[in-house]
């Protein structure tokens, strides 16, 4: 267990290509910090930063207040569980988790009960005299798993883990992991590029994109107050639906634009250097059909995805496509091609600037760039 | 007058016709007598040839010679299997010595000639040619060695041994490496002179050799004198020679007619007879080799094989005496006009009478070797000369072992038959039980496809092998194989010859070639692999220059390899030696001891053969995933653990059915072993393959002794990559 602190973490590869750009986020003791982003964002660098694997070309990295940059990685007290997982073919199950303990001259009794024990939390007693490729993906991942835990290190890292296992096992193995971390309590960093892994795994998320931190906060923060336009159509599935509106001030502030008119709370009149024109964001099950919310939205219908309690509306608004989700019931009878007006609650419209991407909120200064 | 004339015109033209081609058909009937000559010649002796073919084919229409030119190496050998067979010359050109051989083998026409046509050549040339009392072919040119000299350094040439002695005495410098006499030391063909000038022979009244022979021993105690003296270099090889005379670094040399094309322009020299060995009183009488030519016992016509004979020796002596610049045989050649007999020739026609005939005995072609060891051998100074010369006179006693007694083929040839039945049985049994006659007659075209590449599998592989095992079971001599059962099996895996660790005998070579095995194998993969391993790693620059150079070992054609390594390993030129001097180390005589002569081997083999092992662990490097090592790396592994928990492991698969390769190919490896070392010292360096050579081409050619060593070479490596397949198996 240990608290982390990166400070303006960068990696550059040849002295041209800049992968990571000053990444500093203090990670806390215990806490299952996820690392999220597109591909080629940097997310798997900065873990391999942290683990050791590559070298931090600038900045500090501090694990428990001690300067690690210069430490290699078996002296960082870490585990690590790879996305193809890295078993050690020629070795046994057994073997493979008790291959870091060995390495470190402990005695051999207390390696047995040390793997006896890890094999028993994750179910893997009856697997430890299999070779790896005996094992099923998700057999082979728990002994990955195992792997990492005998060593009780002070940080776990995750990279990908689940990626290469399919959709079901992948439901299954969150709900291992999050429990696992319920009971070991110690720091995991958790790198994926699925966002429905990162919300419902994590006590925090990093947001990464382009080597740069994007925001840093609750699963519920991102959700609800996303920090930039990237963030908010990054988190979310299905994902924000972005619109181009033109402010008007006045008691009742609006923004409106080709096809729709939606209300703000009030103190966004207050907002000093709020630009004319303006990006509007609005999440699909956000958006109501009945009429039952303030604003409106003319759309028409163009596809309907029903997805069991809720239909995915892929509509017209304008020139832009926009998604909604809305309980199946309330559109008994709608049809493609159909015209449909919706409805917004004035909370829940989000608004960026439209050249810096920054969330325009009360409160807080308007960001430009 | 024509009547008829459209009649008259069409017979006119009709007997034109047929005369045109009865003339052509007696033409080429007329032209059909051919010649073939065979012969080995290059350079002027070539050109002189050709253009005595080419004005007796000019004079001759009739009867046209056509002249074939051989490559040295494998000349003897092609006459002997040719000519029987028929394929071979009418006449052929060649050295005399073998001689006694051929005739015997029934490979050679005698000649005649009256005598006052013998008496036009020198007497030494006749002698030569004549075996059992016959006359067996026409001498062309005499050769032997005479002494070169550097007038710059020796301005009045020696007359005897002692002027010699003194001149040497004046003009070495060992340590600078300059010499006033440099030769072939360690051959024997050049030590005959000093043999033979002090009253030695070879072959004693009784024609016995007589290797041991006082006087012999005496010769050799000669040159042991001036080695100790510093007076002549050590380990004196033809290019070492040639070198310090080329670099005024020797005063004299003594060599043949061929070194005066070897000699640089700017070096002047000179040519006189060999000097007079002052503790007798004889000249220094080198080996004499006549060259002549021969005709084939299955010439297609001999009188005319005969007149193209005569033609040459007598005729063309001119032309080969001025343009050949040989020493013709003839005392008196008609010269073409204004022109001189070579000086080269006229020079080396001053030392024949003062040569002795090289022996025609069958038996002369087994000494060369038992007698160029006890040479090299004292002259090294492992052996004083009268213990070197009493064992190489038991060596030859024991190379040219009788045959083994003839046994009757019968049972074997039962009992090969039996096994056949039982395979083909077997097969049969086989193919119904699994119907293979289904399977086949449904691939039918798969097999049409396959039967190209399985006849000439056949052809080249399983055929060559049966006839190769099967010569094991004979005994060769003279010609004649005599079927011999298991004899030749049971004589070598008895060491019935030999005590088990004489060099000679079975079971020595036998370890000494395991010992090689492993030493290489271990060496190339330890090298191979630790090299992979550092040319992994990213931050090396110039990787790729690396890995070219690295792999430039492999690329070069390895008998060079073997000849740059053995110059490397010489005594007193070496770089080796040069580069030890620098650490204070004495000059080693590499070849003069088992394990540096040993070491000498492994070392160029290694060199040769790291480039094979750094690629096959490159390749297996890069299926070994990288995250495999960074687990192991995170797990707390350092380098040397990752190395032999994760990476050696995985690189096993990949790495065994090369080391099995590789000590396969280490085993059979002959060029290193014939070049490098030469089985020195005293074969104790050989190893299978090359002993198997040996027995064959060198030791009176017993082919059936040769090719059982070859199958039980075969069998070795059988058990060992059987042996090593079934570990595998068991380890996976």
């Amino acid at each position: 267990m240990a608290e982390l602190r990166l400070k303006f973490i960068e990696k550059v590869y040849d002295r041209k290509v800049r992968v990571l750009a000053g990444i500093t986020m203090d990670i806390a003791d215990g806490e299952f910090l996820v690392l999220v982003g597109p591909s080629g964002c940097g997310k798997s660098t900065l873990l391999r930063c942290i683990a050791g694997l590559e070298e931090i070309s600038d900045g500090e990295l501090y694990i428990d207040g001690k300067l690690v940059n210069r430490l290699p990685p078996k002296d960082r007290d870490i585990a690590m569980v790879f996305q193809s997982y890295a078993l050690y073919p020629h070795m046994k199950v057994r073997d493979n988790m008790a291959f870091s303990l060995s390495v470190r001259g402990m005695p051999k009794d207390e390696i047995e009960k040390r793997v006896a024990q890890a094999a028993e939390q994750l179910g893997l007693t009856n697997l430890l005299d299999r070779f790896p490729r005996q094992l099923s993906g998700g057999q082979r991942q728990r002994v990955a798993m195992g792997r990492a835990i005998v060593r009780d290190p002070k940080v776990f890292l995750f990279d990908e883990p689940l990626s290469n296992l399919d959709a079901a096992l992948r439901v299954q193995m969150r709900i291992e992991l999050k429990k696992l971390h319920q009971r070991l309590k110690t720091t995991m960093i958790y790198v994926t590029h699925d966002q429905i892994e990162a919300m419902t795994l994590a006590d925090r998320i990093a947001v990464l994109n382009g080597g740069l931190l994007q925001q840093l906060g609750t699963p519920a923060e991102l959700y609800e107050s996303p920090a930039n336009r990237f963030v908010a159509g990054f988190i979310g599935s299905p994902s924000m639906n972005f619109l181009h509106g033109v402010f008007k001030r006045g008691e009742r502030p609006s923004v409106a634009g080709p096809g729709f008119e939606f209300f703000l709370p009030a103190d966004y009149a207050k907002i000093e250097g709020m630009p004319d024109e303006v990006t509007v964001g609005v999440r699909p099950h956000q958006l109501d059909p009945l009429g039952k919310r303030h604003g409106t939205a003319q759309a028409k219908v163009e596809v309907l995805e029903p997805i069991g309690w809720d239909t995915h509306m892929h509509c017209l608004l304008g020139d832009t496509p926009v998604v909604a989700q809305v309980p199946s019931e309330h559109i008994r009878g709608l049809k493609a091609g159909q015209d449909v007006t919706f409805s917004v609650f004035e909370s829940d419209v989000h608004l960026f600037h439209p050249q810096s991407g920054y969330a325009i909120r009360p409160g807080q200064p308007v960001r430009a760039e | 007058m024509m009547c008829n004339c459209k009649h008259g015109s069409a017979i006119m033209r009709t007997l034109a016709l047929s005369a045109l081609i009865l003339y052509l058909l007696c033409v080429n009937a007329y032209a059909a007598e051919e010649l073939t000559l065979w012969h080995s010649y290059r350079g002027d002796e070539k050109l002189a040839l050709e253009e005595a073919v080419r004005s007796f084919n000019a004079s001759h229409p009739e009867l046209q010679v056509a002249p074939l030119a051989v490559p040295h190496e494998a000349y003897a050998n092609k006459l002997t299997s040719a000519i029987p067979r028929g394929h071979g010359p009418d006449v052929f050109i060649f050295a005399h010595e073998r001689l006694g051989d051929w005739s015997r083998a029934g490979l050679l026409a005698p000649v005649t000639l009256e005598e006052k046509e013998l008496e036009r050549y020198y007497k030494s040339a006749r002698d030569a040619l004549t075996y059992e009392g016959k006359f067996w072919g026409l001498p062309l040119a005499l050769k032997s060695a005479a002494l070169y000299y550097n007038p710059r350094l020796v301005p009045i040439p020696p007359k005897d041994t002692d002027e010699m002695l003194k001149i040497m005495r004046e003009i070495s410098r060992p340590e600078q490496g300059v010499y006033g006499l440099a030769y072939e030391a360690g051959s024997f063909y050049f030590h005959a002179a000093w043999l033979f000038g002090f009253g030695g022979y070879i072959f004693n009244d009784k024609n016995e050799a007589e290797l041991n022979a006082p006087a012999n021993i005496r010769s050799v105690e000669f040159v042991q004198s001036m080695m100790k003296e510093r007076l002549i270099p050590e380990e004196p090889n033809a290019a070492l020679v040639a070198q310090l005379f080329n670099e005024g670094r020797a005063g004299m040399v003594i060599n043949g007619p061929w070194f005066a094309g070897e000699i640089s322009k700017d070096v002047s020299y000179d040519i006189v007879p060999l000097p007079i060995v002052s503790a007798t009183g004889q000249p220094a009488a080198p080996f004499l080799t006549v060259e002549a030519i021969f005709m084939s016992s299955k010439a297609k016509d001999r009188d005319n094989a005969f007149e193209f004979m005569c033609y040459l020796a007598d005729d063309a002596a001119g032309l080969r005496a001025t343009t050949g610049r040989q020493a013709v045989a003839l005392t008196q050649p008609l010269l073409p006009s204004g022109k001189q007999i070579d000086p080269l020739a006229a020079r080396f026609l001053l030392q024949a009478p003062y040569t002795v005939a090289m022996p025609n005995h069958p038996l002369m072609r087994a000494v060369w070797e038992p007698a160029a060891q006890a040479l090299r051998k004292v002259m090294r100074g492992a052996a004083e000369p009268t213990d070197a010369m009493n064992r190489a006179q038991l060596q030859l006693r024991v190379l040219t072992r009788p045959a083994p007694p003839e046994k009757s083929p019968s049972p074997y040839i039962a009992l090969l038959l039996l096994i056949i039945v039982a395979l083909i049985v077997w097969l049969l049994v086989w193919m119904k039980r699994h119907e293979g006659w289904r399977d086949m007659r449904r691939a039918g075209t798969a097999y049409a496809y396959l039967l190209p590449a399985a006849l000439s599998m056949i052809l080249l592989l399983f055929l060559p092998f049966i006839v190769g095992t099967a010569v094991a079971f004979f005994s060769h001599h003279e010609g004649e194989f005599t079927f011999v059962g298991i004899a030749n099996f049971v004589s070598i895996l008895t060491s019935s010859d030999y005590a088990v660790n004489d060099p000679l005998s079975f079971y020595f070579t036998l370890v000494v070639t395991v010992l090689w095995t492993a030493a290489n194998v271990f060496l190339h993969v330890t090298l191979g692999m630790a090299l992979a391993l550092m040319l992994r790693h990213k931050w090396l620059k110039l990787r790729g220059v690396y890995r070219v150079l690295l792999i430039v070992p492999w690329a070069v054609p390895n008998y060079i390899t073997a000849l740059i390594w053995k110059g490397m390993f010489h005594k007193q030129f070496g770089a080796i030696n040069a580069f030890l001097a620098w650490f204070g180390v004495e000059p080693v005589s590499w070849f003069s001891h088992f394990w540096t002569s040993f070491a000498a081997n492994v070392a160029t083999n290694t060199w040769l053969g790291f480039p094979f092992m750094m690629v096959v662990t490159l390749g297996a490097l890069q299926a070994i995933p990288a995250d495999l090592e960074e687990a192991a790396e995170i797990d707390g592994a350092g380098p040397v653990r990752r190395f032999f928990s994760v990476t050696l492991p995985l690189l096993k698969p990949a790495l065994l059915p090369a080391v099995i390769l590789g000590s396969v190919w280490t085993f059979n490896m002959f060029n290193i072993i014939y070049l490098v070392s030469g089985g020195e010292p005293e074969g104790s360096t050989e190893i299978l393959i090359t002993e198997a050579y040996r027995w064959a081409f060198t030791r009176q050619e017993q082919y059936g002794y040769a090719a059982a060593y070859a199958t039980l070479i075969f069998v070795a490596l059988l058990i060992y990559s059987n042996g090593t397949r079934i570990l595998m198996k068991e380890k996976t």
